[in-house]
């Protein structure tokens, strides 16, 4: 049994559109532990992107209590959550999200961007080495429209760990890539993972689901089903 | 690695800008041309005040100067008194005080002057040796009135610097020339004095005081006087007392309007600069309201970008920008736009002026002052009008990244 990373308690999220009132998570409660590689599955519309979100610290639940290592994050404010997006979580997104005019190196250091003491010569060693151990030494200084899909989502891997996170968040992760780069991408989350890297992986692809150590299973807004791998 | 940080930070920054060209242009296009127009029109301004200066300070009329002028009134317009009470006596009361340096009175008037086939009226004046050191005016060949000239009344004259040329006269020292009927023997000519505007310093012609005032214009009167201060001289007293001896010798006592004025340097220029003030603080405030008018187009243009780059500045916020690091982000990409532009509209109006001197007296003006203060309008409209804007990107919410798609 290691330490609790991520204590979620009776999460609930509704969506006010207009008069009409919608709720997406009805009661979400989840336990993730250190090291663990958490896949998330559903079909579409039942809410593990909003669950996801909320983790990730994006958005807010309507209600619930939130502890990430042991912090109650659902009260804290958009600076201190700023920090610990920062600090603490690393994010792959389907659409991978880089910044378009920036080269694979500028794009690992940005998250660096944004801590008030810089980046050192060591940082950027460092994301250098993150790119050459992903495969795209010869690529630093491209450009992601110069990049294949695969290459895109390996710079955006790169991003995620140049912050040492302690939680990595994945949604679709693979949802634009074809088999091949799914299966390298796949490869690189268990191998992150058996070096001890949490990771919450959200998808609604069955063989994808397999890379992880546990699946949960939500629908309409709760989680209905679980099974270790 | 502090510069590299920062390196990335403005390439980031700079690389944003020019992602989207049109923007960029626009917003460099709108406050470059107000900014040409504020520094083009207040470089005129000072170009303007400054010539002025120059020809008034080039004719010893500087801070220790002091014109007294016959008839009283306003500095300006017709005179409401009588204008023949000032006399020769004022003039040695005065240069016995112990604060003024010398006195240079004179008498003026038009006359028919004739050379050769050569007849036309021009300006006339009756003056004393003391002239040359109260204007800073010599000649430039032969030579000016001695004392003799004075005391013999001497039909003897000085001619301006375009005076020979005008009267078409080659070698004219030594020559006479007619004014008023009378024959004048040339002795000098005066060396050539900058005008400002149509008033020609250089087409008088200058004769012995005396002689104008017996044997010319047969008045006991003088038109007025220049008076030079010795240095460090309190003004406003040599003037309350200068105005005492005058008011003494003419008679005047009580709620009696002074027959005189009393001219100095700042009125001299105030007066110069009145007109082309009014029409300064106009144009001004013409080229504020297009700098308005630029910085809500820049505003607009900055709404569309930050508009277009929500994805970006969600993915910034999700990797833990903070509002201000946003804030700072777009603030500084305002300060890029406003140096640039405030670069370029300097430039610009640099050249504008020089157009301007092809057409015009005023001489292009280079001034560091109004190019910080182009560059600080410029910086001080982007940043105002980018808050806004910069603001509403901090309220952009995180969670699009993972809705997109
Ligand atoms: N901002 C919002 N306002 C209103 N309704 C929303 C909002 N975001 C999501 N929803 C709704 O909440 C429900 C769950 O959305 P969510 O994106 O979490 O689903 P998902 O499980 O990720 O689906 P998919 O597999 O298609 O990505 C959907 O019905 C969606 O329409
Ligand atoms: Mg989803």
């Amino acid at each position: 049994m290691g330490d609790k990373i991520v204590i979620l308690e009776d999460i609930q999220k509704i969506y006010q559109i207009g008069k009409v009132s919608y709720q997406v998570l009805k009661g979400i409660d989840l336990e993730v532990e250190q090291g663990e590689f958490l896949v998330i599955m559903g079909t579409s519309g039942s809410g593990k992107t909003t669950l996801l979100n909320i983790i990730g610290l994006l958005d807010k639940p309507t209600s619930g209590r939130y502890f990430l290592e042991g912090e109650e994050v659902s009260k804290f404010d958009s600076k201190k959550l700023a920090y610990i997006r920062n600090r603490k979580l690393g994010f792959i997104f389907q659409a991978f999200h880089l910044v378009p005019w920036a080269t694979a190196l500028e794009n690992v250091l940005l998250p660096l961007l944004y801590r008030p003491e810089g980046f050192s010569k060591d940082d950027e060693k460092r994301a250098i080495s993150l790119l050459e151990r992903l495969g795209l030494g010869e690529r630093i200084h491209a450009k992601p429209k110069e990049l294949s899909g695969g290459q895109q989502q390996r710079v955006a891997i790169a991003r995620a760990l140049i912050t040492n996170p302690k939680l990595l968040l994945a949604d679709e992760p693979t949802g634009n890539l074809d088999s091949a780069s799914s299966k390298e991408v796949m490869n690189i989350f268990k191998e992150l993972n058996a070096e001890g890297l949490t990771i919450i992986m959200v998808t609604h692809d069955p063989e994808i689901a397999k890379n992880g150590k546990r699946i949960k299973v939500i629908a309409d807004g709760i989680f209905v089903d679980e099974k270790q791998v | 690695m502090k510069n590299r940080f920062k390196q990335i930070f403005l390439k980031d920054i700079l690389k944003e800008l020019l992602a989207n060209k049109v923007n960029l242009v626009f917003m460099l296009l709108a406050l470059i041309i107000s900014l040409t127009a504020l520094n083009t029109i207040y470089s005129l301004g000072a170009s303007a005040k400054k010539q002025v200066l120059d020809v008034l300070a080039n004719l010893q009329f500087g801070k220790d100067a002091m014109l007294v002028i016959a008839g009283g009134g306003k500095i300006i317009g017709v005179t409401t008194t009588r204008t023949d009470t000032m006399k020769m006596k004022d003039v040695e009361n005065i240069e016995r005080l112990e604060f003024v340096k010398l006195v240079s009175p004179w008498v003026r008037g038009i006359l028919e002057v004739s050379y050769e086939g050569f007849s036309e009226k021009m300006r006339i004046e009756g003056v004393t040796p003391s002239y040359s050191l109260a204007n800073n005016w010599y000649t430039k060949e032969g030579r000016f009135f001695s004392e003799q000239d004075l005391k013999n009344m001497a039909k003897v004259c000085v001619l301006g610097a375009e005076v020979p040329q005008k009267i078409k006269a080659k070698q004219v020292i030594g020559k006479k020339i007619k004014i008023g009927g009378e024959y004048f023997e040339v002795i000098g000519i005066l060396e050539p004095k900058p005008s400002f505007g149509h008033f020609r310093h250089d087409e008088r012609i200058l004769i012995p005081l005396t002689t104008a005032m017996r044997r010319v214009f047969n008045k006991d009167y003088l038109d007025a006087m220049k008076i030079l201060f010795k240095e460090n001289t309190d003004i406003e007293l040599a003037k309350e007392t200068i105005r005492g001896i005058l008011r003494q010798n003419h008679n005047l006592y009580g709620i009696q309007p002074d027959d005189f004025r009393l001219i100095t340097p700042d009125m001299a220029i105030e007066r110069f600069t009145a007109t082309t003030r009014i029409l300064t603080v106009f144009l001004l405030a013409i080229s504020v309201i297009s700098l308005v008018i630029s910085g809500v187009i820049i505003m607009n243009l900055m709404y569309a970008n930050i508009e277009e780059r929500a994805p970006v500045i969600a993915l910034r916020l999700a990797l833990g920008a903070t509002p201000s690091n946003i804030i700072q982000h777009y603030l500084t990409m305002a300060l890029i736009v406003a140096l640039i532009s405030g670069f370029i509209g300097w430039w610009l109006s640099l050249g504008l002026m020089q157009l301007i001197s092809f057409f015009s007296p005023l001489k292009p003006l280079f001034s560091w002052t109004t190019f910080f203060i182009s560059l600080g309008f410029s910086m001080l409209t982007t940043i105002i009008f980018s808050l806004i804007p910069a603001y509403k990107a901090t309220q952009i919410e995180p969670s699009i990244l993972l809705k997109s798609l």
